[in-house]
């Protein structure tokens, strides 16, 4: 066998040869490459030759069965072969386009690689045992052929095959399956194989001669010249090995069924019938490994005879006959459609848009109407700008930093959401990055932004501010600082004019009293009141004119002084004025009052005191913080404010009796002032500003001017308006009239207020600040009730500088001029005049 | 009385939550979307979102109920719905592979138009051309747009359709009054029917396009404005007398594309086309490559324009359009009402020509031609709307050297001839449009510009001196006709300093005039100023008694350099005087006042220094510069 195949591949190979010579085509020349390839496997080679045109090779192979000998068969093999030619030839009429010339060779070699995969698998068909032979002979070959060459081998085979094949062949003849031959689909014979009769002795179950050693591998019995037992427990011999030049003779002259193997239970050769090769080979190719015939008789279950008598005798249904009334209802719906134009049969196919035709929508030219009051047009996109141009001018291009900041801040937080750029022309100006964002995040704010109308006062800001007359227009009133008084140490806390207007008292906290030439600024007296340095709080002269007295307090000391500078005969009455109530407490008083503790202790000064002209020494309870004259300078009134119900007290001078006109406290007292012209007490606390009618001894009115700790306050002139200031930096004007409520309150010190004062004669008002700052105000107040006061700004006083955050303590205005003397934290007491 | 309940009326009722308002319409949040942006409905804020929500401060989105009300029958929202039931239709026999029942529902898919919705959305054409700036800005933006699966290539094709119709429209009734360029791109505004409409045009460039942009809301918005300026177009183009939807010259659309495609035809003219169309035709075969060569001006402009007219002329005009030109052409002359009492003798006068018609016919006498460098975009609509004619060199090359493989061979192309014609038309050229470094050669007799000339005499109004804008000259920037948002002006900057130094220059000219004088009266007097120059005193002395002795009077010499010295002190004194009143009034102002007019001058203030951070640098700028100068 395997020398025929030998002998097939020697002429394929010459045969393939010729081919190449004769077309000279891809073909032989992909051959020779796969020969190349597999130098080790001409046959290999061979077959694939063969297998490329497979069913050529099957052709051959039926037509190698039908022949009765070898010779013929070979015959027809050549014939095959010049099929095989005649093949090569279309083939190359195909593959000589160039085109397809590639995709052929791909395809061919797809194939090939398939056949050489598939190599190993025998090739099917009725020749099923030479096929097999040659493949075994293959095998062995293979385990010879460790070193030789293989032109030995083709030599040395090709002689030994050729004998056997015969043998073989005919033994494949008489095989007695075959019932007879039939033609194929394909013209040629096909075999009919006998029906398998399944008799008794077919089974043969019960035949056991298997070696019966179980598990035991059969290596325990090598030493043995048995190899197991049978089922009856006999010996099963090993059989004879055959020598070396038995096996080459197995070799040589394969026996049928011979696979090379060994068969594990018995150690004998494993031959395999043909049966069990065909199964096997079944099994591989994935076919019915059973004996099932593909070719069953049909059975008609179903008979396409009429039977003469029906299963059913039901009569034939009405619709069987009857047209279908739900049909005729569905086409006439249809037609009903189609004839009210619903349904248009072979409708032409047009795009969606072009058959919607564009008329005028505005034919109607309606007058345009007033939008919808609830209506929000969208905001138009902001115009570009200048710096969004191609060209800007250069001041537009941002600097280094800017640029930095701009890339540091988030996008959403960006001003504008570019930078400049120049470009030279425009040609270089490239696209812009964010178009189709920008465009994206307008469409957004389109339809998800939700929309206020917010109105945008389109006013001048100078609108805004309140018409005023010109201060030009309400002069004189201060405007600079003429004369400063040095010569306090430490701050000064406390100035007063005297009536006539030529002097001015201030007290500081050096615990001195002085006295000025307020035109000159020279210090004319001097007087160190406080005992062990406590400042002097506060310095009032008598309004009284022709007295001369002054009052300074220090501490809880009250003094009345007669500064030794006015004529004699003023001198004179002040000092009999001063010591004409010596002793009338004692003389007049009532017993029990005499006897009840006296708030206040009137007394003689020491001759220190004496000698600096103090001629009175009132002794009180609590550091005394202020002193306030009636206008008639008999009385006077001292603010303590710790002194709870003796907070408030008010001296008698020509009787040197004191009064106590409260019971109760009525909290921390700030100040208390007389009604310029009435028997009225204004008694201001830390929130309210209350009124005393001095006369029926009650309340009549407590003034509340919103601020948290009231400063000081001052009466008008005219006595029903008042101002206050509050630490907490307000300054308020009451009118009596009105409310209790303050007319305007006003915040233009940035520190908390210190004083404020009304000028007696002219309509000026003032306020001191920590600020350093006095603002000078005209306040008119009319006759007419209706109308209410004007308040104008006149001016900012500046010139006090701010000392441990506190600025002007105390401002006096002069009795008659428009001027203004000012006490401050500096050191300094100022004069400022028009 | 009854108790009246909480949240029963005022905010409560007039708002209605987003999810409110999607329950009671029953509708998808896409489907609400789409409808809200077709309808124009937005989100409100309501005063008190408290009060609108019934109570609760969480954050929400509210609408105006009524909005949400009038919604209820809206057919688009039912046609919303049909589409639903298609869909589902559609994909159920898509699943089952009904093909012929998938195809049948396809065809028959439920369509809506949104003409009615533009219609009650502007109910006047004004109101609709008002609106415009937002329509036209996407749709030139989807006209630049590659064709992607978000962006078919049929929507933008629509959209560049409908782009080019608009810009034929702007250019044929030369209504464009501003063009800026951009870094974003071009702007343009265009004034129709006395309505300011400004629209972007991007750079003819790829855009890029960012993967978070939600198309589907850009294109929901597409929708809605294509179909609003197709119709605000149909409109147009009939008041016009113009045919809609106009014709597309295929050629010249192979050519360049753009608006030089459209063959823009008034009603009447199309009558007549029809009436000799054969004789037409044959003028038009014959005039193609001039049509091609000069894109629009010749079809467009009809008006004002000598040099197209004779280059119209194988456009084939009809005689009475001649006539239009002419009467179009000369001054206006208006009728007097003929009465009994008056009788005509007054002559009547031409009309003052107002600076919109100087826009319009600005460029009238000049044709441009544009090199290939040029974006012809661009370039184009801002010539046309000026009355100019347009040459392109792209086009021409494109004429003169037709690839002969996509000719057919039958046909032979004359090219001498096609030359000689080309020869013809370029001699008419008045202006090169050129936006290169410099120009191998010149061809004498035109004038060369960049194209930054055509909008910067647009902008003004007037013609631009050309040698700003010669090839390879620094150009001056290029400001943007609205100006600048902050009331920084900077050509008023530089005038400013114009005057400044004019002014200081004349001083220094008085001087030496004064000197030369002195020298020839006594020349040794001053020899000893020159040696006494310390001594002020007696110099002004001298100079005093010289001019008593020529005869000018004391006063006005001291004077003059009084009020010289004096000026800028006085001025700040009276000025510092009213700041400090002003400070004081503001003293009696009430606090919700004095807050907000804190608040205006803080705005004033920012815009202040903004300016004068910008003065300041351009001062610095120009200091460099001259410093630069004298350096070299």
């Amino acid at each position: 066998m395997a020398k025929r195949k030998l002998a097939r591949a020697k002429k394929s190979a010459e045969k393939s040869q010729a081919s190449e010579q004769s077309n000279g085509c891809r073909k032989s020349d992909r051959l020779t490459q796969t020969i190349g390839a597999f130098p080790q496997h001409i046959d290999d080679a061979n077959h694939e030759d063969d297998d490329e045109d497979g069913y050529i090779d099957e052709e051959a192979e039926e037509v190698q069965e039908g022949d009765s000998d070898d010779q013929s068969d070979l015959e027809a093999y050549d014939d095959e072969e010049s099929a095989g030619d005649e093949f090569d030839g279309l083939l190359d009429g195909a593959i000589s386009d160039s085109e397809d010339e590639d995709e052929a060779s791909d395809e061919m070699s797809e194939y090939d690689e398939g056949s050489d995969a598939g190599d190993a698998v025998p090739n099917f068909g009725e020749d099923d045992e030479s096929q097999e032979q040659e493949d075994l002979a293959e095998v062995i070959r293979n385990s010879l052929s460790d070193d030789d060459d293989e032109d030995e081998y083709l030599s040395k085979y090709s002689a030994t095959s050729e004998a056997e094949s015969q043998s073989s062949l005919s033994s494949d003849l008489d095989d007695s399956r075959i019932a007879y031959y039939t033609t194929g689909a394909d013209g040629k014979a096909r075999p009919i194989y006998h029906d398998i009769d399944p008799h008794y002795s077919s089974d043969d179950s019960d035949i056991e001669d298997t070696n019966t050693i179980g598990n035991v591998p059969l290596s325990a019995y090598d030493e043995y010249p048995h190899i197991g037992y049978d089922i009856n427990g006999k010996r099963i011999m090993r059989p004879a090995a055959g020598t070396a030049l038995d096996s080459l003779l197995d070799s040589i002259e394969v026996p049928e069924g011979w696979t090379g193997l060994i068969d594990k239970e018995s150690g004998a050769d494993l031959n395999l019938t043909k049966e069990e090769l065909e199964l096997v080979k079944k099994i591989q190719l994935g076919e019915n490994a059973g004996d099932v015939n593909p070719y069953e008789n049909t059975i008609e279950w179903f008979s396409s005879k009429t039977e003469v008598m029906p299963l059913s005798a039901a009569p034939e249904p009405k619709r069987r006959f009857v047209p279908s009334k739900h049909e005729a209802k569905r086409i006439m719906k249809i037609v009903k459609a189609i004839r009210d134009g619903r349904i248009v049969p072979n409708k032409p196919k047009i795009r969606p848009e072009d058959e919607l035709p564009i008329y005028d929508l505005w034919a109607d030219d309606l007058q345009e109407q007033q939008p919808h009051v609830m209506h929000i047009p969208a905001p138009k996109m902001a115009k570009p700008t200048n710096d969004e141009s191609y060209n800007p001018p250069e001041e537009y291009l941002p600097s280094e930093e800017e640029v930095r900041t701009w890339n540091r801040t988030d996008p959403a937080d960006r001003e504008k959401n570019y930078l400049p750029q120049k470009f030279s022309s425009l040609r270089t100006v490239p696209r812009y990055e964010d178009f189709v964002r920008e465009r994206f995040e307008r469409s957004l704010d389109l339809y998800l932004a939700p929309r206020v109308r917010k109105n945008k006062l389109s006013i001048d800001p100078d609108s805004l501010l309140p018409k005023l007359p010109s201060p030009q227009d309400l002069r004189p009133f201060p405007i600079k600082c003429s004369v400063t008084y040095r010569g306090h140490k430490g701050r000064v806390r406390a100035v007063s004019v005297d009536p006539s207007g030529l002097w001015l008292a201030t007290g500081g906290d050096d615990a001195t009293v002085r006295i000025w030439e307020v035109l000159t600024g020279r210090e004319i007296w001097k007087a160190s009141v406080g005992d062990d340095n406590e400042a002097v709080q506060s310095v009032e002269w008598s309004p009284a004119r022709d007295s001369g007295i002054l009052a300074a307090s220090a501490g809880e000391k009250i003094f009345l002084c007669l500064p030794p500078i006015f004529d004699d005969e003023t001198e004179v009455k002040g000092q009999e004025l001063l010591a004409a109530g010596w002793g009338y407490a004692a003389q007049h008083g009532p017993a029990e009052q005499v006897n009840k503790e006296q708030p206040c202790k009137w007394t003689k000064p020491s001759t220190n005191l004496t000698s600096q002209g103090v001629d009175v020494v009132i002794m009180c309870r609590q550091t005394v913080k202020q002193i306030a004259w009636h206008r008639r300078g008999d009385y006077f009134t001292s603010v303590s404010p710790e002194g709870a119900n003796m907070a408030v007290l008010v001296h008698q001078v020509s009787k040197h009796n004191t009064q106590s006109p409260f019971r109760k406290s009525k909290g921390i007292v700030q100040r208390a002032q007389f009604h310029p012209f009435k028997p009225i007490l204004y008694v201001a606390t830390q929130r309210y500003v209350r009124i005393y009618d001095l006369s029926t001894q009650s309340l009549t009115k407590a003034l509340q001017p919103g601020a948290r700790w009231l400063s000081s306050f001052d009466i008008h002139p005219r006595g029903d308006n008042v101002i206050t200031g509050s630490y907490d930096k307000r300054v308020t004007w009451h009118d009596l009239d009105l409310s209790t409520k303050p007319y305007r309150t006003l915040r233009y010190h940035s520190r908390a207020v210190r004083d404020v004062r009304f000028h007696s004669r002219l309509s000026l008002f003032c306020s001191a600040s920590d600020d350093g700052y006095i603002n000078v105000f005209h306040g008119t107040v009319y006759d007419d009730l209706l109308r209410n006061p004007l308040l104008v700004p006149l001016k900012v006083l500046k010139g006090h500088t701010v000392v441990q955050s506190l600025g002007v303590l105390k401002v006096e205005w002069h009795p008659k001029e428009a001027w203004l003397f000012s006490a401050g934290a500096d050191g300094t007491a100022k004069l400022w005049t028009s | 009385m009854r108790i009246k309940k909480k949240h029963q009326a005022g905010a409560a009722k007039n708002f209605i939550t987003r999810t409110q308002a999607v329950k009671k319409l029953q509708l998808s949040l896409a489907d609400f979307r789409r409808i809200c942006i077709f309808k124009g409905i937005y989100p409100r804020a309501p005063r008190s979102a408290k009060k609108a929500n019934k109570g609760s401060t969480a954050p929400t989105t509210f609408y105006y109920t009524k909005d949400i009300q009038y919604l209820l029958h809206e057919p688009v929202i039912q046609k919303f719905r049909e589409h639903k039931i298609f869909a589902r239709k559609l994909s159920r026999a898509l699943g089952r592979g009904d093909v012929s029942d998938a195809k049948r529902l396809d065809e028959n898919r439920p369509r809506y138009r949104l003409d009615k919705v533009v219609k009650e959305r502007y109910p006047t054409l004004l109101d609709a051309i008002r609106d415009l700036d937002d329509a036209l800005s996407m749709l030139f933006l989807f006209a630049a747009m590659p064709a992607s699966d978000k962006v078919t290539a049929r929507v933008t094709e629509d959209a560049e359709k409908l782009c080019s119709q608009w810009m034929a429209y702007v250019a044929r009734e030369r209504l464009l009054r501003k063009v800026f360029v951009s870094i974003k791109g071009v702007y343009y505004e265009a004034e129709i029917k006395g309505q300011e409409v400004v629209w972007l045009v991007p750079f003819k460039f790829p855009q890029n396009v960012p993967t978070d942009v939600d198309f589907r809301i850009m294109s929901t918005f597409l929708e809605f404005y294509t179909t609003l300026i197709q119709f605000v177009l149909y409109r147009l183009y009939t008041d016009a007398g113009i045919v809609y939807p106009p014709k597309i010259d295929s050629a010249r659309a192979h050519g360049v594309g753009g608006i030089s495609a459209y063959v823009i035809e008034s009603k009447r003219e199309k009558e007549s086309l029809i009436d000799t169309s054969n004789a037409e035709k044959a003028a038009i075969t014959e005039s193609e490559m001039v049509s091609r060569a000069q894109t629009i001006s010749t079809v467009l402009n009809k008006a004002n324009n000598p040099a197209a007219e004779d280059k119209a002329e194988p456009v084939a005009v009809d005689g009475d359009d001649v006539d239009e030109e002419v009467t179009e052409t000369l001054d206006k002359f208006t009728a007097l009402p003929s009465t009994d009492k008056v009788i005509s003798d007054i002559i009547p006068q031409p009309e003052d020509i107002s600076p919109e018609d100087a826009i319009k016919s600005l460029l009238s006498p000049f044709t441009f031609y544009i090199g290939r460098e040029v974006p012809l975009d661009i370039v184009e609509l801002a010539i046309i709307a000026q009355g100019g004619a347009v040459i392109s060199e792209s086009v021409l090359d494109g004429y003169l050297h037709v690839d002969t493989d996509a000719v057919p061979e039958a046909e032979e192309v004359d090219f001498d001839a096609r030359q000689r014609e080309v020869d013809a038309l370029l001699k008419k050229v008045t202006h090169q449009v050129c936006d290169r470094p410099a120009l191998a050669s010149k061809v004498p007799g035109r004038i060369y510009v960049q194209p930054q000339w055509i909008f910067d005499s647009l902008n003004r109004g007037r013609l631009m001196p050309v040698d700003e804008y010669a090839i390879g000259a620094t150009l001056p920037p290029h400001l943007s006709p609205w100006g600048d948002g902050a009331g920084y002006d900077p050509e008023e900057v530089e005038k400013a300093d114009e005057v400044e130094e004019s002014e200081e220059e004349e001083e220094e000219e008085e001087e030496v005039e004064d000197e030369e004088d002195e020298v020839e009266e006594t020349a040794e007097v001053e020899v000893e100023e020159e040696d006494e120059g310390e001594e002020d005193d007696a110099l002004q002395h001298q100079r005093e008694l010289e001019a008593e002795a020529r005869g000018i009077m004391y006063s006005s010499t001291t004077s003059k350099k009084r009020k010289r010295g004096n000026e800028k002190p006085k001025k700040s004194v009276e000025q510092k005087q009213a700041e400090e009143e002003k400070e004081l009034r503001k003293i009696m102002m009430t606090n919700k006042q004095k807050k907000l007019y804190n608040q205006m001058q803080y705005g004033i203030q920012k815009k202040e220094t903004r300016k004068e951070a910008l003065k300041t640098k351009r001062r610095k700028l120009e200091k460099n510069k001259q410093h630069k100068k004298r350096v070299l």
